[in-house]
Formats: C-alpha cells, structure tokens, sequence
C-alpha cells in the first residue's frame, strides 16, 4: 500500500508526468509515414536472406520440383530460367529442356533499356547472371517508391524477376495508355520509352 | 498544490487520450466523431423512425400542428449546423426519415382507388434532435466531398415548390394486358401510389422562431409580454404533446383569435428574441392508384456522387466507388413496404452463411484482399491478428479509412460482431487504393495489383468500377492476376436502371461480375445492367452482371464502430467476395481446383433464377451459397458455356432474343456465349465448334456461324454464334432445333500426362418466321455510333453535367431499348447494322435509322446511299448538336488521365452527317438549340439538337421558337429564336419507287438516357411515311419554306482526335485521309452435322455441371460424422461466430489498458487523498478557482437539445 504523502513528493509526479509525456509521444511520434506499419515490418529482419542463386540439390532435373511462372498464355519461364512452351512444362513444372524450342536465359524480345516485349523473356533476362549487378542495384534503391514495394518481400532472385518484370505505375502515360504498349515488360531501372499515343 | 493537481490531470489525461497504435486518427478528435455520426445518421433514423411512427400514427387525422414539407431537392444542402435558423430548413431533412414512417403508417391503412387522406403531421420536436445532428453530419459530408446527387434541376417537372409527385411502386400486377412481356424487361406494366403533396397557409397560426433555445416557460413569458404591450389578450400557444416537450426549443405556434393577426404579428417580430415570425402550414397528402409503365418513371440517379455543381469532373469517367449512401437518402427507391420487414438483420442470415460456419468453415487459411478506402487496425469489429497487412498505394499518408467505405466492405466480409461478415476467420489483407475524396488512378492499382500477386491472394474484392474498359494498362492487369489464380468479385455499376452501364473490370470474362437485389428478390434500381459494349458494333455484348445479391439496405460495419446500413453494388460484391472466401475455407482440401473459372462456374451453375428478368439484368440470379458449397465439394475440372443454352424463344429470361423471331435475309442473330475453363489458366478449342441440327425438328432451316477465341486465356474465352435462318426457310414458320459441341482442351497438369478434355454441348432452338415485307423491315445503323471509351464523345443533352459522356453504346439493346421495344409493339422488325452502308441490301429494308451519328463516311458509302434512295429506300436522320465553339467550351481537364479533354465531335458529327446528306441536297446547321414546345398533342423537350440548315424546296418543313443554346453556353445570354426548322419531310425524286428522308435535329427524345420527353410517337409517324408514304398523323404544321442560303457550312474542328477512334478516317501520317473501304463481313456457315433425334424436353433450361452429385451428403470439416444440417433449421441460423471461439477473449489482450488502470488509479488515489486533506483543513483559499473554471462553459446559451 503506498503511502498517500509519497504522491504528493514533486519527484513523484513528475516522474507520472513524465512517464505518461514520454508514453504520448512515442505513440504519436512512432507513427511513420512508411507504407508498410511497423507490426509488420519486422519480417524484414526475420527474412531469409536473400538468395541469388536457385537451391539446386542435384542435377538430376526431374527430381527437382521447380517454380514456374504459370500465368503465360503461351510460354512459361522457370526459376532456373528456361523459357518453354505451356505444353513443354514437365511434371515437375520445369521446362523441358530437351526440347528444340526451349531457351535458357532468354533475352529474344528485349531491347537495350531493359524492356522485353514478352514477359517471360524479360522474367528469363532478369535471370542471366550478367544482369546481376542491374538487379542488385534495384534491390537497394528506391524501396520507397510504390512500384518497388515489392522488394522488401522477395525471397529470391526469381520472385524479383516475376515482380520487376510485370508492368507497374512506371509501364503507363496518361495513367490508361502504355508508355510503349509493345515494349512494357522491363527488368532495369529504367521506364518503358515514351511513345506516343497515335490511338 | 495546484500545480500539482493540473500536473497529474493533465498526465492522466495523456494517457487516456493516447490510443493504441496511430494517433493520426485522434489529431481531429472531434470531427471525426462527426464523421463517424455521419456514417451512422442511417442507424440513428432508424431509431428516430420508431419514435416517428409511433408520433404519425396517434396523430392521423388529428390536427395539431402542421409541418412544412418541401420537395427534397438535395437533402444536404449546405448544412446549417449552429443555430436552427429555419424551421423549414430542419425539416428537410427530417423529411427524409419521416416520409418513410408516413408510408409505414399507410400500410396498415386499406388503401382504395382515389383514396384521399389526409394527414398532418406533428411538429415533432424530437426531430429537432435528429435533425440538427442530421444537419451537422450534412456539412461535415460535404466536407468530405461526398454528395447525394439527386440530380433533381435536371427534372423541373418534379420540383414545384408546393405540389410535388412522388411514386413507389407495388408489385406488377400480372393479369394486366401486354402486348408481349419478352419486350418488356421489367414485369410489365406497374401499379404505383402517387403521393402528391399540397401546402396551404392555416389561417390565423404562427410560428414564432426565437434567437436561442428557451423552455416552454420562458419562451410563454417572451409571447405575452410582447403581445400585452399591443393590447392582446384573445391568442394561444399551441400545446406540443410529444416527449421532447420538456426540453428548450427555439419556435411556438400561436393561434390568434379574432382579427388581432397582423398587430400581433407586428408586436411579435418587435420582440428582441425573436428572430421571425412566419405563417404556418398544413401539408396535404394524397394518395393515388394509377396504372403506370414503369419505365416512364423519371429516373433518379443515386450515384455515390462526387461531382460538383456546374464543372464538368471527370472523376464520372474514371472508377468510383459504387455504393450509394444509406437508404434514407433516397426513399423512393423502396419499392414497396413489404422490404423493410423483411430486411434480414444479418447480411450472413440472409444466405444462410452460418450453416457453414456450423460445420466448422470460417474462412480460415482464405486470403482476401480489399481493394478500396482502406481500414482502421482497431476497428472492433474485426478478431485480432486477422488483419494480415495494411498498404496504402494513394497519395495520402494514410492507411485508415475516412470515409466508411473500405471499412463497410471489410465489414461485410469478415466482421465477426455486431453485423456480422462472412468469413471472420480469413486472412485480411487491407489495399488503399482510394482516396478519402474518391480518387484513383491506373498507376495505383498496377503497384497494388502487383502486390496483391506477389502475396498470393485467394479472393480480391474491387468494389470500384468505371466506363473505361479500353484502360489497356488495367484491363491487362486484371487478366494477369486471374491468370495467377486471384478470384476477383467486382461490383457491376451503379448506373441502373439504363441499359449499357456495365461497368470494368466486372464486365470481363475473368471476373466475378455482381449485381444487386433487395431483399424482395427484385432488382435493385441502381444495379448497372445491359449487355457489355466491347464488341459493338459489328459483334454483339456479352451477358452480365454474373449473379446478383443482396446490395440493397444492408447492414455492415460503420467507421468507428456499430453497423449502418449502405446500397449499392459495392455492397453487394463484398457478399459474394465474403461468400467465396468462406466456400474456399470450406474446400481447401481441393485447393488445387479452385481456380477463378472453376469458383465462376460453381456460383453461376447454383444460382437460382428470378422470375419475370431477363438474363441482362440478372444474369444466372441469385447466388444461393449452400448449393454453392455442394458444388464445390463434387466440383471436378471441367469447361462450360454462359448461357449454358440458346431458347431464343424463352421469355423473358432470353431477352432482346426472344422479342424478334428469325427470318431468311435478316441479319443474323448474335449469342455471345463466354466459355468458362475450369481445367487451367489456358486452353483451346479442339478443331472446331460443331453445329448438329435435330434433323425431326427442322434443325437444318437454322444456319449457324461461329466466331471465337483462339486462346482460352485467361479461364475463359468467347464464342460467338451467329444465327439466322436457311434459304429453305423463307417461306416457312415453325420452331427450329440444335445443338452445338465444342471440346475444350487444356495442358495436363499435376502427375497427369495427358491433355485435360471437357465436351460442351449448347442446345439451340429459335422461333422462324417468313420474311417480313420491306417496309416492316427497319435497319439500325450501329457502325456510324462511336462512344467512350476510348474518345471524348459529349452527351448529346448540354444540360447533363455531370455525365459528359457518351458511352452506353448508343445501340438497340441498351440505351436505345425504350425505342426498340416501342418499334416493336409497332410491329417493325429491326436489325442491326454493324459494318458500312455498302455492306447492306436495301431493297430488304424499307428504312434506314440514323441516329446520332458520329462517325465519318466513306465516299463509297455516300454514293451507294444515295442510290439505294432513288431505289426506294427511306431514311431517318435523328442527328444532334454541333458547335465548335460549344466543342472548345466543353472541354475538361481529366484527373483521370491527367490531360485535357477536348470532344472529337459534338453530340452528332454534323459536318460529316452533311456530306452524306449532300446529294438529297439537305444540310444540318451548327447552331445549337434547346427548349420545350409542343406538336400536335404532344409535349416535347428539345434537348440540345440542331436545325436544318438545307432543304429541298418541294420538301416539307415544321419550325419551333428555340432557344440558343450554344449562345447560352458560351455568352451566358439567353436568346430566343423563332422558326427553327427542326423536323423536314421529303420524297426523293419524282417517281413513286424512290424513297423517302425525314430529318430530325435531336436525338435526345430517343436515347432513354437522361431523356426528359419521349419522341417515340414521332418516330412511329414518320416511319408510317417513310414505309408507306402516309403524311405522319398527329403531325400537323408542316409547310413549304425557302431556306436562307447557307453562306457557311459547319466545319470539322481544327486538331480533333477523331481519327484515333474511327475507322473510316486515318490520321496518324499528318493529314487525315481515308481509309480504304473495308472488305464486308461474310460469314462461312458452319456445316451441319445432322443427327437424328428429338431434343429432351428439359434441354432448354440451366445446364449442371457435369458428374457433380448434389445430392451427395456434406461432411463438417470437425466432426466428420455430422451430416448435411437443413438449411431452414432455426437452431442454426441463431448460431454466431462468436459462440465458436472462447479463444477470442484473450485476443485482445495489450499492456496498454494496464498502463491506463494504473495511471487513473494513481490519480484517484491523488484526489482522495486530497479530498481527505481538504476536509480536514477546509479553509483554502484557492478553492473557488476550479469550480469558476468548469463552469464557465455553461454560462452560455443552453445547448440545444
């Protein structure tokens, strides 16, 4: 039980007072401007780090269960960067290698600014290790920006390509047309070129 | 000491204050409980209406004292929130609670023909409570930028200050008389109660308004002190008998006896305190049965607005949110008394979610993502740790909710208090993709889309939508993200009840497109409905919305807390988005299977069909969830067909089909079948559809072609049949049957190794007739109709604001239906023309209706155009305004697409409509005209049109005193102008083969969009001219007239557009020049496969999803043993989540509340001792300084009730 004077000692309440102050303005200061709030930031620090290179366990390819992008119409590009046809997709959801049509770290549709007018071919790019140093420098800069949201959830090389490649508020002029509508997929750090709209 | 005292106050007070995690919500504690007021005034009419109903019905018939009832032009006006200034002012709003109440007191009423009743009602000073605050929420939702856009000045008819018409209809009546009820898409004709208002003065009664609130003592003391001075003695305070008598009020009612009037009036307003004094009135209401069509109703538009006034926003074109606000708003939407009984205190209830929720589904292990104004993390209604993530993609730095929306829309999904969602349990993951003041952009929801990818979403709930279907960057988007298995449930549009308001991304393919219903099962007035315009013009739109639900009154999670009630479809998207969270949790065993296609195919093969709608409006009806659920459990990979089969003779769920049969030469009848995939995000169509004709049941006299996907990507693709009737037929009436197989095969998947394969069979059965004569026979020009998206194609009414935009596809079947179905009942046949005139045979066709035109023509359309007149074909020009300097004026700056907005054309393209009409020697002006007049018999409003400027001198003429429209746009002037030749008749050349042109300068009497006053008459008399050369009864005034010669000719704009979006003209090398003709469509007419059989007799009805038992027995996913529950069992529909869960109670669990005890408790402590000190020492000197200050803020005026 306290004794009633003690609450009347300057000290004490002041301490009330500051406690209580300090309590105020953590709680108001604390709120950041980020996107993200901060119970769910911590899953930064929690997270893998990040991996370059796919987990390869052994180079038998049909053991290995593989990542796909699964979205194509037609083609589908894998984590190790082949890009194939929809029915060239084995079991395992990797491409088949063997076959003829079949290409590892395709670049075919993809200018020098780093746009792909297909995105598998953009997402199969992204993968080429001589890309690296492009996609290491994407991972750094600019987290902040709406577009590159994305970085801070990525686990690995593949998950930045499928989400760096995919057209984003950088992809469009006017907001409703493409700055290139047949050039839109980039894995760079630069925008599509602007084109303009002939309708 | 004090010091002290104030210290720990004031920490205490810190500390309380202080809320959990963001303070950003409390920087504005205030208005924020006003916003939240605001968001809940719907529960708090409620409550008031209780208080009035019981208030209206002890007083019927009972004079007391009367109110003043004004038309409800906008209930929130500029909210007057301090002082009551007006009586009538309060009442407005008052109004939109109590007319409710009236009509529930009319119910238990027997209401006979021409019943006149009168009621008066009380002034209710209760309403003073509701209506001051009702004023208070009104400025502070103006603040917020939202707006109830009634939209009222557009209708002058309905605002007259003391006589005001209201009608709400009861259910059809079904015996009534109709011509055909296929061309009628609602259940025919309608009865409705028309209440009409009347105010008179009452004689020798006033209400005597005061500068503040005063008890009734106080405000009888000021009375008779003011009248004593003048001598009056013979006058009354009119008693209040009511409950809020006791408290202060600002106004009386004094009854003068004797002719003392006007002095005491006099002696009155004298009186320091009082503020004015005005007569009192009495409003009369009638009641009247009539017998009305319900699509002359004037239309309210209820959009959840946010346009301003006069400017011109593009915000209409872009999305927005679609919900409307609470009911309250709008009471004319309520159909009939019944509903409000029957409106389901859960939404859950109403769908029978908890049976589900009893065999243990709670949308556990489901992500669901919200894409809209975001949410609170502390919102009481959601079960902690649920809320999975929050982003925020808009401008704003924030990620709560201001607005109710979102926080609405969450509700409905996964609340688990109060008003309870669908799936408490599901992962929420929260996309602030809208701004408190309704704004979007393309750019916003690419970032967010992408995320919601990348966090691989089970269920992505939009409900949000717009015109603007040709946003590439968008429309790509979604198609990506249904292609990675994100189910997305889009609301279809608030734009009802006009045909041809879909709105994107719900009208796609891929996505679950919903509309609304109340809870009578009949469609909400504002749900957007009409085939998709997409394929306009040579190709024909696709069925949707998907399925309807709810969206209309319900109840769902308010800002703070507590539960409002909200309409719209995007009410009614979070139900079917919430119900597909909870049918996966259900089945995550068979994850792998569930995929957009398949979760479609399961919700649309279930829904139960409402009668008397048509599939445009309902599509496959009303999602019944535990149909749903045994589907899904049975479901296995398969493609299928919407709709699943083609009776073009069912009525009226096939409507237009079933309202025009087929014949020999007609153009042909498009279905546009969307073909469903279940078995993978691609696939195709092996070889080719399949045409089998019922060789017993005349099958071969249908002739059929296909067009469809190559791909089926992603989920889903169309096939387009086209239909009409064999050369074999053209003499034959009969009933012809069908079908149609199609394989549909996709890449193997899984361990499988083989293609996955379904088969699809389309039963078709059409009506044949012999080919109707010539004249009967009417062509619609649809290849000359551009619209938005993608060009600036204005309204063809000036008038209509805050609706610039031509983009309900300008066709037959969706804002020119009235006049379809008109011309029908008249007995034309009408056809549709979707590619040039040189793509036609004229001498099928007795006319040609053009009807504001705005594409250019090609030379050789011109010519061959003019020579089909000399051979007998007529024409019918309705065109509409044009003026480049109206053009420039009507420009806006698109928030949207972030440029400026300048129209490719006026409401018509005159210039282009000239040269085409140049041969006949006629021409239109480029002057713009509006006003009302009247021809013959008929009332008519010419709503932004243009006159003739060039006409044959043997042709006929009649002319109008008009205003100048345009004159008025650009000097702000009005300008009258008398004999404007408006409508001009002519025979073309002398002989009697030659054809017949009528021109009309406006087309807005056709267009059921924003029109005013129908023309359909005129269009049927001058039909009856051009097909059979009778002078146009009901006609009368037509003369003879020279013409002034046209010095100059109305000129294309300098700099348009108009050739991004046509396809006639070319202008991306410089000059426009013209394309060349385009080769005309020819179908190949698949060959027919005869088959020798009959087709069952329950062929031509929804078609199951293939080996899916539904009678199959549902296991709970806890207790395996427990069987299928009835769905009608009361011990279940009682059962709450809540129940399920002792473990929420510790959810909640923070040291926050700790640090809050202990702190009050110190200071408690603190001030007990205090008080225990002071008592012992009693003399301090200081004492009276605490109590001065909390007294002070009562010195003032009492507050008001």
């Amino acid at each position: 039980m306290l004794y009633p004077r003690v609450l009347r000692k300057r000290w004490v309440l002041a301490v009330i007072f500051i406690c209580s102050l300090l309590y105020f303005l953590s709680a108001t200061l604390s709120k950041s401007s980020d996107y993200i709030l901060t119970e769910y930031e911590s899953k930064r620090t929690l997270r893998q780090p990040f991996q370059w290179q796919p987990t390869e366990d052994s180079n038998d390819t049909d053991v290995i269960k593989c990542r796909n992008s699964r979205q194509g119409r037609w083609l589908i590009v894998d984590h190790k960067g082949y890009v194939c046809k929809r029915e060239h997709v084995g079991i395992n959801n990797c491409c088949n290698p063997k076959q003829s049509s079949t290409k590892h770290f395709s670049c075919d549709t993809c200018l020098s600014n780093g746009c792909c007018s297909v995105y598998e071919h953009c997402v199969s790019c992204c993968l080429q290790p001589k890309n690296q140093n492009l996609v290491s420098k994407i991972l750094k800069e600019n987290q902040e920006a709406p577009h590159n949201l994305f970085i801070r959830e990525v686990e690995n090389l593949f998950d930045l390509c499928l989400a760096k490649c995919r057209t984003s508020s950088q992809s469009v002029q006017h907001e409703n047309s493409y700055r290139d509508a047949s050039v839109k997929y980039c894995y760079g750090d630069r925008p599509p070129d602007l084109q303009v709209i002939t309708g | 000491m004090q010091v002290k005292l104030l210290t720990v106050l004031l920490a205490a007070l810190l500390v309380l204050v202080t809320p959990h995690r963001s303070l950003g919500s409390e920087k504005a504690s205030v208005p924020h409980d006003l916003k939240e007021s605001a968001q809940n005034n719907s529960s708090l009419i409620h409550s008031h209406q209780k208080e009035a109903i019981s208030l209206f019905t002890s007083d019927f018939k009972k004079k007391v004292s009367g109110v003043e009832y004004h038309q409800h032009d906008n209930p929130i006006q500029k909210g007057d929130v301090g002082n009551a200034d007006d009586i009538a002012l309060r009442l407005l709003h008052l109004r939109n609670g109590s007319l409710q109440n009236v009509r529930n007191t009319f119910e238990s009423v027997p209401v006979d023909d021409e019943a006149n009743t009168t009621f008066v009602g009380e002034q209710n000073p209760g309403s003073h409570v509701d209506s001051s605050q009702l004023n208070k929420t009104a400025g502070i939702k103006n603040d917020s930028g939202i707006k109830n856009d009634s939209d009222n000045s557009d209708r002058p008819t309905e605002n007259h200050k003391d006589t005001s018409t209201k009608g709400f209809t009861f259910e059809g009546n079904p015996d009534h008389e109709k011509m055909s009820i296929c061309n009628v898409s609602h259940p025919g004709k309608t009865e409705r109660v028309d209440m009409e208002f009347t105010s008179s003065i009452v004689d020798n009664e006033y209400i005597i308004t005061f500068n503040g609130y005063y008890k009734s003592q106080a405000r009888k003391r000021f009375i008779s002190s003011a009248l004593q001075e003048a001598g009056l003695t013979s006058w009354k305070i009119m008693p209040r008998i009511n409950p809020a008598h006791t408290y202060p009020s600002d106004f009386d009612v004094v009854q003068f006896h004797g002719q003392s009037d006007k002095a005491g009036v006099e002696a009155l307003k004298d009186h320091p305190l009082v503020k004015r004094v005005t007569p009192h009135k009495k409003v009369t209401r009638s009641l009247k049965f009539t017998k009305v069509d319900e699509n002359d109703e004037p239309e309210v538009d209820e959009d959840f607005d946010i346009k301003h006034g006069g400017s011109f926003n593009s915000r209409n074109a872009g999305r927005k949110s679609l919900s409307t606000p609470a009911m309250w708003l709008s009471p004319s939407k309520y159909k009939s008394r019944k509903l409000l009984r029957a409106v389901p205190k859960q939404i859950v209830s109403a769908l029978q979610a908890e049976m589900l929720w009893g065999l243990g589904y709670t949308g556990a292990g489901v992500k669901v993502a919200i894409f809209d104004t975001g949410l609170a993390t502390d919102h009481p209604h959601f079960k902690r740790g649920r809320l999975k993530d929050r982003t925020n993609w808009t401008n704003e730095k924030t990620l709560d909710d201001g607005l109710g929306h979102g926080t609405f829309v969450a509700g409905v999904i996964a609340s688990h208090k109060e008003c309870l969602g669908f799936a408490p349990d599901a992962d929420i993951y929260v996309f602030r993709v809208f701004t408190n003041n309704q704004v979007s952009y393309t750019s916003w929801f690419l970032d967010a889309f992408n995320y919601a990818i990348l966090k691989k979403i089970d269920v992505l709930n939009l409900s949000i939508g717009g015109p603007d279907f040709m946003d590439h960057p968008f429309v790509d988007k979604v198609w990506e993200l249904t292609a990675n298995k994100v189910i997305m449930v889009s609301a279809i549009g608030n734009d009802g009840p006009l045909y041809g308001t879909l709105n994107n991304p719900a009208d796609q393919l891929d996505v679950i497109g919903v509309g609304g219903i109340n809870f009578e099962h009949q469609i909400a007035r504002f749900s957007s409905r009409g085939m998709t315009t997409w394929e306009l013009p040579a190709g024909y739109g696709r069925v949707k919305p998907d399925i309807v639900t709810y969206g209309s009154a319900v109840r769902g999670s308010a800002l703070k807390s507590s539960c409002r009630s909200l309409s719209g479809t995007s009410v009614a998207s979070p139900v079917v988005a919430g119900a597909v969270t909870l049918l996966i949790s259900a089945v995550l065993d068979k994850k792998h299977m569930i995929n957009p296609a398949s979760m479609k195919q399961a919700l649309m093969s279930t829904a139960r069909r409402l009668p008397d709608v048509n599939m445009f409006e309902q599509g496959y009806g009303r999602l019944d969830l535990a149909l749903a659920l045994r589907t899904l459990k049975n479901y296995t990979p398969q493609a299928s067909a919407s709709p699943s089969y083609i009776d073009l003779l069912e009525s009226p769920y096939m409507w237009p089909y079933c309202t025009q049969p087929i014949y020999y030469g007609g153009m042909p009848v498009i279905v546009n079948v969307t073909l469903l995939n279940g078995m993978g995000v691609t696939g195709k169509i092996v070889d080719k559809p399949k045409w089998e004709p019922y060789t017993p049941e005349f099958g071969s006299f249908i002739e059929v072609s296909f067009s469809y996907s190559a791909d089926l990507w992603p989920w889903s693709g169309y096939l387009a049949i086209s239909i009409t009737a064999s050369k074999d037929a053209a003499a034959w009436d009969g009933i012809a049957k069908g079908q149609v197989t199609l394989t549909i095969e996709s890449p193997p998947e899984d361990e499988e190794t083989e293609p996955r394969r379904s088969t699809i069979m389309l039963p078709i059965r059409a009506k044949i007739i012999q080919t109707p004569p010539r004249s009967k026979r009417i062509l619609w020009d649809q290849y000359h109709n551009l619209r938005y998206p993608p060009g600036y194609f204005p309204r063809d009414n000036l008038r209509m604001k805050n609706d610039p935009l031509d983009w309900n596809g300008d066709h037959i079947h969706t804002n020119f239906k009235d006049m379809y179905q008109q011309l029908r009942e008249k007995g034309y046949y009408v056809e549709v023309l979707g590619s040039p005139y040189t793509c036609f045979d004229a001498s099928q066709y007795g006319t040609l209706l053009v009807v504001d035109p705005e594409e250019e023509y090609f030379s050789e359309e011109i010519v061959k155009l003019k020579r089909d007149i000399d051979n007998g074909l007529s024409l019918i020009v309705f065109a509409d305004w044009y003026n480049v300097s109206v053009m420039k004026k009507v420009k806006f700056y698109d928030e949207n697409t972030r440029q400026w907005w300048m129209p490719d054309t006026g409401g018509a393209n005159v210039p282009a409509l000239n040269e085409l009409l140049a041969p006949l020697e006629m021409a239109f002006s480029d002057v713009v005209y509006e006003g009302d007049f009247k021809i013959g018999e008929h009332d008519m409003y010419y709503a932004s049109g243009t006159s003739i400027a060039k006409f044959p001198e043997e042709g006929l003429l009649l002319t109008e005193s008009l205003k100048n429209q345009g004159f008025e746009v650009i000097k702000a002037n009005t300008w009258t102008v008398t004999n404007v030749p408006i409508l001009g008749i002519h025979q073309v050349g002398t002989g009697p083969n030659s054809g017949r042109v009528a021109l009309y300068g406006d087309s807005n009497c056709l267009d059921s969009s924003h029109m005013q006053k129908d023309c359909f008459w005129m269009l049927s008399a001058l039909l009856e001219y051009t097909a059979h050369n009778s002078m146009p009864a009901g006609l009368p005034g037509f003369k003879k007239m020279t013409l002034p010669p046209v010095t100059e000719m109305p000129t294309r704009m300098e700099g348009n557009h108009l050739h991004r979006y046509s396809k006639v003209i070319d202008g991306s090398l410089g000059a426009t020049h013209h394309h060349p003709l385009p080769q005309c469509p020819s179908l190949i007419w698949a060959k027919p496969y005869p088959i020798n059989k009959s087709a069952p007799s329950d062929i031509y009805q929804p078609q199951r999803l293939l080996s899916i038992d539904i009678d199959s027995p549902l296991n709970s996913a806890n207790h395996p043993d427990v069987g299928f529950p009835a769905a009608r069992d009361p011990a279940l529909l009682d059962l709450q989540p809540h129940l399920s869960g002792p473990i929420l109670g510790q959810d909640r669990f923070t040291w926050f509340p700790v640090l809050a005890f202990l702190g009050t408790s110190l200071v408690a402590l603190f001030l007990f001792n205090q008080y225990y000190r002071t008592k012992s020492r009693p003399k301090r000197k200081q004492r009276a300084r605490p109590r001065k200050l909390t007294q002070t803020p009562y010195s003032g005026k009492m507050p008001g009730v």
